[in-house]
């Protein structure tokens, strides 16, 4: 297994009061693996991924890549295998920084060569035209700004993609291509990806297994047959199932 | 000029030089495109202009006294500005004066916003004991009027235009670190600051290419607000004895010894007023326009 | 007679890029029902509802053969009179309940002041009327709600909160723009089944903006789909499922759906001549 979450809490202390965002979830992602994470606002299932990057205080279990628990600070080393992509492209990408220096920032940090071509080719992978490449955020649009964000998560060609509701925020075409382009990307790259949706269809299209969150704790594990043939045990994932109703497939 | 401007516009820049001053070029469209931030810079040019080309624009040299000559008023021929009580022309005096005005707030820009932008957005950044330490520093220099502060601090170092520099830095950096504070606490959460530092980047990088662009523009108009604050606390160090030292022309110097004469000989002290007003309002309208200019996304609406 | 009746409909906006028509010859009639806008980002639904109350800023600038609603002309309507529509005969619901609600003042306060300002409503009436409101909108424990603050409540109980508040004047027509894209898909349901019933209990006209075609088709009774500002089609929506113009198929398709091929989803291939 290439992840392995064991018993992860996270507890943020807020004003004095302690909240516990995760509680004692457990899950293992096999290497080449999508594993989902469905549920709703405030069932911690983003809080795992923040966690996994060291952006969420861990108080409770262990984390390990490759058999191996991941160090506190991250560091460089992980950064070059572990990489994110946030839900909100318009908060993701700095809004002072040209396309260019945002995808040349990874590469400054970990000394590799920034060449020109290292630039254009990250852009035309995404789907992008290389024109774009001293444009400002401002000046693209929600999907390309995420095809940018895309783009900057593989500038150091992690293993591992963790995907934080990566198409919410789009509209429903360019998320069909969003979704298309990170599904070539894991073919072409063999990139493990964890990602997170509150939509049980985008989950069913991109994953493999997916872990039914709630309240912080995991419910149930599914894989993806038995969450189309609707197969849950518990009923807070059948609850989920029927108000996602229109999302199956029609016929 | 049109191959020129039509390079500089392409919206597909093939390098990054041609992008950067493409968007210097429209940065400075867009500043044309305001009146009030043209007049400033107008202002602020004039004011460069005066104080390298002083010696060749002032009638009479600054310093000479002509008893003969005491307190006339403006509009004598060879006075336009009349003449302070020791007979030396107001305008030259203000022609020259400039230059010492220039290069306080040169020097004061250069430092007080940079000390207090680095230690603000420390402080936001790190948070926890490190915000604790730093912002109960500027609290304690923040206690203290900004005058007697810079009073003690010349009394120790001595008086002299480069102490009054250091002394007006010294005291007016605890604004700069709360705005940049401030405007760091409102970043530091934001998924572009998660996204780099996931990328392994280290504090000082984050701070430096990413936190301080997000916080320039509140500085920067703090700091323009800021400037007829300083040109006057320089005047008062002077009229305290403790900066500039007569008889060099400085500005607010000249105000205070225009002071005894205000009833009588109104001008002495107005002139040199007039002159650091209007260069107030030259940084002030200046600034309000850099800070729209700065911010490439509100200037696109 | 209709309740609401608009006749081709312009929103134009005068940039220094040139000018943006953000809505272009917009008709529709809208009855006691339910009514959908349904497009992508920009394509001018937000503008339509905002249009009917005249809410669109400077430079922005509406433009319309006819806008009339209840036999009022809309668009010779005063400022004044506008005001008295807006609330009492015409409400919004917005996307968001954070950015709506007054982070500084309890709910019960909100409720009841315009009842008390505007029909000079007594405290014990306004909030009696305000608890009733609540309930309408299905919320346990009125009298804990109208004490608290925005912050100390969900997405979705903020949202039926925002939804009693613009039903306390009792409105003839009430506009909600993507009253549900910020909740969670059980809330969902339970905020459009209130919005529901009111349609159909108060008799009142619905005009519900949404981007999901899924929701609109299954919560609607008419549906505009909209593109470039634009309608390209308007249909029953129990014929969405079956629509005729290729965007709307193309939106459609795009989605995943649970059990669906692992193939790439189709994508939406963009016809100049839809814009036209």
């Amino acid at each position: 297994m290439l992840i392995e979450i064991e018993n992860l809490s996270v507890t943020y202390l807020r004003n004095g009061r302690q909240t516990r965002a995760v509680e004692g979830v457990s899950l293992a992602v096999a290497a080449c693996e999508s594993f989902g994470l469905v549920g709703e606002s405030g069932s911690g299932k983003s809080t795992i991924l923040r966690a996994i990057c060291g952006l969420a205080p861990v108080s409770g279990g262990t984390i390990r890549i490759d058999g191996k628990a991941i160090p506190t600070p991250r560091g460089r080393a992980f950064s070059r295998r572990v990489q994110m992509v946030f839900q909100d492209p318009y908060a993701s990408l700095h809004p002072r920084h040209t396309i260019d220096r945002t995808l040349s920032e990874p590469l400054a940090i970990h000394g590799l060569p920034l060449t020109d071509a290292a630039i254009t080719k990250a852009l035309t992978d995404v789907g992008l035209p290389a024109n774009f490449r001293f444009r400002y955020p401002h000046q693209l649009s929600g999907g390309q700004r995420q095809r940018v964000a895309i783009a900057r998560a593989l500038m150091l060609e992690p293993e591992i993609l963790l995907l934080d509701e990566p198409t919410s925020a789009l509209d429903a075409s360019v998320q069909a291509e969003t979704l298309n382009l990170l599904s070539r990307l894991r073919a072409e790259r063999g990139l493990t990806f964890l990602m997170v949706s509150h939509d049980l269809a985008v989950i069913d299209h991109m994953c493999d297994r997916v872990l039914v969150m709630q309240h912080g704790r995991a419910v149930e594990e599914l894989t993806r047959d038995a969450l189309a043939t609707a197969q849950m045990k518990t009923d807070y994932a059948r609850n989920l199932f029927a108000a996602s109703a229109d999302r199956m497939l029609q016929g | 000029m049109t191959a020129l401007t039509t390079w500089l516009r392409d919206p597909n820049p093939a390098s990054r030089m041609q992008s950067r001053l493409g968007q210097s070029y429209l940065s400075w469209l867009r500043l044309r495109r305001n009146p009030l931030a043209m007049i400033g810079l107008t202002i602020t040019a004039a004011l460069i202009f005066i104080a390298v080309f002083a010696p060749l624009l002032a009638p009479h040299d600054p310093i000479t006294q002509e008893l003969g000559r005491r307190l006339l008023p403006p509009g004598t021929s060879g006075n336009i500005l009349g003449t302070d009580d020791f007979g030396r022309d107001i305008l030259s005096r203000i022609l020259y004066g400039s230059r010492i005005t220039l290069y306080i707030v040169l020097l004061v820009i250069l430092t007080a916003p940079v000390v207090g932008l680095v230690i603000g957005t420390v402080a936001g950044y790190f948070g926890g004991w490190v915000d604790t330490i730093l912002m109960r520093i500027t609290d304690i220099f923040l206690a203290f009027p900004k005058l007697i502060l810079a009073l003690a601090l010349v009394a120790v170092l001595g008086p002299g235009m480069e102490n009054a520099v250091l002394a007006i830095a010294l005291t007016s950096w605890p604004p700069y670190a709360r705005v940049a504070r401030a405007e760091t606490l409102t970043v530091r959460n934001s998924d572009y600051i998660a996204a780099v530092k996931l990328q392994g980047a280290s504090s000082a990088r984050v701070i430096w290419g990413h936190i301080i662009p997000m916080c320039l523009p509140s500085v920067i108009i703090r700091v323009t607000l800021d400037m007829a604050g300083v040109i006057l606390t320089a005047a008062g160090l002077g009229f305290l004895g403790l900066g500039v030292q007569p008889p060099l022309p400085e500005w607010g110097l000249m105000i205070s010894s225009g002071r005894k004469f205000l009833f009588e000989q109104w001008w002495v002290a107005t002139m040199p007023g007039l002159a650091i007003f209007i260069v107030s309002l030259g940084f002030n309208l200046l600034g309000d326009g850099l800070r729209d200019v700065l911010d490439p996304k509100s200037a696109s609406k | 007679m209709s309740l609401l009746s608009v006749k081709n409909l312009r929103v134009t906006f005068d940039t220094e890029a040139g000018r943006v028509e953000a809505v272009r010859d917009v008709s529709f009639d809208l009855g006691r029902e339910r009514l959908g806008i349904v497009g992508e980002s920009g394509s001018g639904k937000t503008m339509t509802g905002r249009a009917v109350l005249r809410l669109i800023r400077p430079p922005g600038k509406i433009e319309a053969d006819e806008m009339t609603f209840d036999g009022i002309d809309l668009m010779r309507a005063s400022e004044t009179e506008m005001r008295a529509l807006r609330g009492p005969r015409i409400a919004m619901v917005m996307q968001d309940p954070k950015y709506s609600l007054n982070p500084v003042m309890k709910i019960g306060a909100q409720l009841t002041e315009g009842l008390r300002q505007r029909d000079r409503a007594s405290k014990p009436e306004a909030y009696a009327k305000a608890i009733d409101a609540l309930n309408a909108v299905h919320i346990r424990d009125p009298e804990r709600v109208m004490e608290a603050y925005p912050h100390e409540l969900s997405g979705g109980m903020g949202q039926r909160v925002m939804i009693a508040m613009m039903l306390i004047p009792n409105p003839d027509l009430l506009i909600a723009d993507e009253p549900t894209s910020a909740l969670d898909v059980t809330v969902q349901a339970e905020v459009l089944s209130i919005l529901d019933n009111l349609v159909k209990t108060r008799g009142m006209g619905l005009i519900f903006i949404s981007h999901d075609l899924r929701l609109v088709a299954r919560f609607c009774d008419r549906v505009l789909v909209m593109y470039k500002g634009k309608v390209v089609e308007e249909l029953a929506a129990k014929d969405l499922l079956h629509a005729k113009h290729p965007y709307t198929q193309g939106l459609l398709n795009c989605l995943p759906r649970i059990g669906g091929a692992r193939e790439p989803l189709p994508s939406l291939d963009r016809d100049a001549s839809w814009a036209l």
